[in-house]
């Protein structure tokens, strides 16, 4: 049982990793948070669920979605972020929660807000692992969510554009002394970390089933949540705290009871903005 | 007046201030210069409690200052300047130099009440501190609208609206023309006259040896230097810190 | 007046406290998207008192606001550590988890809500709106007044000028909690009904959009952007679902265009000056 229970939590949280590694992205770049980012997140769901209805398959709306979600994070970019370079600091954060505004309501004109199932789009086989049941979708899940996150990891202290970005979020100015395009890593940046979101979307759609316009304030939340407790700007750090989060909310609801689980997270949120605000792997980037 | 013993400030690995010391008395102009980066600026920060020690004590008339935080020594009567001019950009003029008058009157909840406080007063008092300063004129105006001398003079002004002992001007006469110039020093030996003491860092030679009574030189955080304007002049040691550097 | 106009400006009162509670705290430049929390402490404690205890509404009222004040202390002060977002992160966490905890909280209902609190009315909803509107009136012109705008501007130089900074930020924490505990409370009384879910994160950020549209610079600004958005609802009608999708786009427009909001602190001295020469004049024509 136990162990079931952790596959679970680990399914859960991987989702919330994904969440969480695209507010770090922009965050470690522009020092700012997307607040518009839960709700990218949301259409990512949805743009799959679109697609799956239109009879695509499954890896096809998966990878569709990513797409679209990244589009719509690039839109964020461009009006919230791109002219708002010089203002006040808080500029940028108070557009992208007037953004995400406007995404939940665009999405509840489009879809609804009435639950929509996700359409059953592929065989549900099961297999024994030892004590545990785990089901064909959760292991596409747990696969794509670590295929993504080692990639990512990999890509941003590998590749040639993944140094960019260390670069310009260390500095901004000497990034581009050296020869680097700041606007296309700030676009390349926001473009992944929507792609993120979007996967995270549709992933979540498929442990849950159904999903509505609202899903992207609590997910949202709670990438937030994972990011401060993985220290602000600490790409790893928002990955595992991600899945302890993933972790920590199917257990409560095992052996304790659900309703208190919101509770739970967000008073460790805010127990560890008073008391550990470095989160537990520390950040990278200092805050004045 | 102002003794710093033994001072020392650590950023990281970079020693920014060693075991400086140096004694202020009262009622004198003092001068404080070295090459760029020698810790002049660190030292006034220190000293004003926006930054703490990481060794030694500063002491200003009996009371230490190291474990005080900036406000409570600004009530001690410490005021300052700042190198890259900090005025208030909401406020004009004449709000400005108001606000620095906060400390010395009630200006707690209770000042939202029409009741006097000796309003007028302190009133009367910012207008002769814009006077003497040249700013009356424009104390209606916002702060940010000033010309660069005028908003210099309007933040000495300010910290004078403190009615501090000890006065700190950080490159007061940065940026400004030979006329303004001798009206500041003008400016600055009418405020030693009336009894304070003021603390100056200054690149502008002419400035430092023309007022100064005493000078301090640092460089490299260290104090390696101090003696009348003659002394330093004649000090090789200081000739040789400022020439064996580029100048800005 | 109709039932249905009563509404409205009931509504807009208690949106024009909620705006002037995240202004209060803004003056201090603080941001918070947690005042539905400090609003929901005030519905309830207030809902709890005059509906077990029988307690009259207007120190119901008080009592409410007073706990959601000091709870807005106990979070000011160690929430004062915190810098910039860190700061931001926190009212929204502290948001949640009052909601969260009225969620489960069964004395007052958990998640069937709480029925009962009533006798709210315009007369006192808009007294208390001018009891702030007179506060932050005197406060602008006042020499705490200029202490909070010295702290908002350069915090540091502040501090040097003798202003205890920290006791201003705290203060300012405090002062939002109360208004925003009052407001709670009013919307109690004038619901009948209150449930957790009405004080959530999207409340938190709505009014924190009314003062940005209104101008975050001078308590006027909060307040017309309160009467705004409250208004706009019904002129809107036309745009029936889409309203939320227009106050998006508009808001993320006069990010761009106009930061500072409608009001501007100039805007409003210049007023103060020309309503001046006004008086001047008519002064000296009697003469």
């Amino acid at each position: 049982m136990f162990w079931q229970q952790l596959i679970n939590g680990l399914m859960l949280g991987s989702t919330y990793s994904l969440i969480a590694m695209g507010y770090t992205l922009v965050l470690g770049l522009l020092k700012m948070l997307n607040l518009a980012h839960g709700d990218v997140f949301m259409f990512g769901a949805f743009l799959g669920y679109s697609f799956a209805l239109l009879g695509i398959p499954l890896y096809w709306a998966l990878l569709l979605a990513m797409v679209g979600a990244g589009i719509i994070s690039l839109l964020v970019e461009r009006f919230c972020f791109r002219p708002l370079r010089k203002a006040h600091f808080l500029g940028p954060l108070l557009s992208t929660i007037a953004f995400g505004i406007l995404l939940q309501n665009v999405g509840t004109q489009i879809w609804g807000s009435e639950p929509s199932r996700y359409p059953q789009t592929m065989e549900m086989a099961q297999f024994q692992l030892g004590p545990v049941l785990i089901s064909s979708v959760q292991l596409i899940i747990l696969a794509i969510s670590l295929l993504l996150m080692v990639g990512i990891d990999q890509f941003v202290r590998r590749t040639r554009m993944g140094r960019a970005m260390r670069a310009t979020s260390e500095n901004q100015i000497n990034a581009s002394l050296l020869g680097v395009d700041v606007n296309r890593v700030v676009r390349f940046t926001f473009f992944t970390s929507g792609a993120l979101a979007g996967v995270a979307g549709v992933l979540t759609a498929l442990v849950y089933l159904q999903i509505t316009p609202f899903i992207g304030i609590r997910q949202g939340l709670i990438g937030m949540v994972a990011i401060v407790i993985g220290g602000l700007g600490n790409l790893r750090g928002a990955m595992i705290a991600g899945i302890l989060i993933g972790v920590i909310e199917v257990m409560n609801d095992a052996y304790f009871t659900a309703s208190y689980r919101d509770m739970i997270i967000f008073g460790l949120f805010f127990l560890f903005l008073m008391f550990k605000p470095e989160g537990l792997w520390g950040t990278t980037k200092q805050e004045s | 007046m102002l003794e710093i013993s033994n001072v020392s400030k650590n950023f990281g690995g970079l020693m920014a201030l060693d075991q400086v010391n140096l004694q202020l008395e009262q009622n004198k102009i003092y001068g404080l210069i070295g090459p760029n980066g020698a810790g002049k600026t660190t030292l006034f920060n220190l000293t004003t409690g926006l930054l703490p020690v990481s060794g030694g004590s500063i002491q200003f008339q009996g009371q230490e200052l190291t474990s005080l935080h900036p406000h409570q020594i600004a009530r001690l009567g410490i005021a300052r300047t700042f190198q890259n001019i900090r005025l208030f950009a909401s406020m004009t003029v004449l709000e400005n130099v108001l606000v620095a008058q906060n400390i010395r009157t009630q200006s707690g909840i209770t000042s939202l009440l029409p009741t006097n406080h000796r309003e007028d007063s302190f009133r009367k008092e910012a207008e002769s501190l814009l006077q003497q300063m040249g700013l009356w004129q424009k104390n209606k105006e916002k702060s940010s609208s000033l010309a660069y001398g005028e908003q210099r003079r309007l933040e000495i002004a300010r910290a004078l609206a403190l009615e501090p002992t000890l006065l700190l001007l950080d490159e007061p006469a940065a940026g400004m023309n030979e006329a303004e110039t001798e009206e500041l020093l003008d400016r600055i030996q009418e405020i030693r006259n009336i009894g304070k003491t003021i603390f100056l860092i200054e690149h502008d030679m002419n400035v430092v040896m023309g007022i100064c009574d005493y000078i301090f030189v640092l460089n490299f955080g260290k104090l390696i230097a101090q003696g009348t304007p003659a002394d330093i002049q004649a000090n090789e040691a200081v000739i040789e810190a400022y020439l064996g550097r580029e100048e800005d | 007046m109709n039932v249905y106009i009563e509404g409205v400006l009931a509504l807009m009162g208690i949106n024009i406290l909620l705006a002037l509670s995240v202004y209060a705290i803004l003056t201090t430049d603080q941001l918070s998207l947690g005042n539905a929390g400090f609003m929901a402490i005030g519905a309830y404690t207030s809902a709890y008192l005059t509906v077990k205890f029988g307690v009259a509404l207007l120190p119901a009222l008080i009592i409410g606001a007073l706990t959601a004040s000091l709870i807005g202390l106990l979070i000011g002060i160690p929430a004062l550590r915190l810098k910039g977002i860190y700061l931001v992160m926190a009212t929204l966490g502290f948001g949640e988890m009052v909601r969260t905890f009225f969620l489960n909280f069964e004395p007052t209902g958990g998640a069937s809500g709480f029925r009962g609190p009533m006798g709210s009315s315009l007369l006192l909803i808009y007294g208390w709106v001018i009891v702030f509107v007179a506060f932050f009136w005197l406060l602008a012109r006042s020499r705490l007044g200029r202490s909070l705008d010295a702290v908002r501007d350069d915090p540091e130089v502040a501090s040097t000028l003798g202003l205890d900074v920290v006791r201003l930020k705290v203060w300012a924490f405090w002062l939002g909690a109360f208004i925003a505990g009052i407001a709670g409370g009013l919307y109690a009384h004038h619901m009948f009904y209150i449930e957790s879910s009405n004080f959530n994160f999207l409340l938190s950020t709505m009014i924190v959009l009314y003062v940005i549209l209104g101008g975050m610079e001078t308590f006027w600004g909060a307040m017309v952007g309160a009467i705004i958005f409250s208004i706009l609802p019904e002129v809107l009608r036309f745009m029936k679902d889409w309203r939320l999708s227009f106050y998006g786009a508009v808001l993320v427009t006069v990010m761009i265009i106009r930061p500072a909001g409608i009001i501007t602190r100039e805007m409003v001295r210049d007023f103060r000056e020309w309503l001046g020469r006004i008086f001047h004049r008519a002064r000296t024509w009697d003469a």
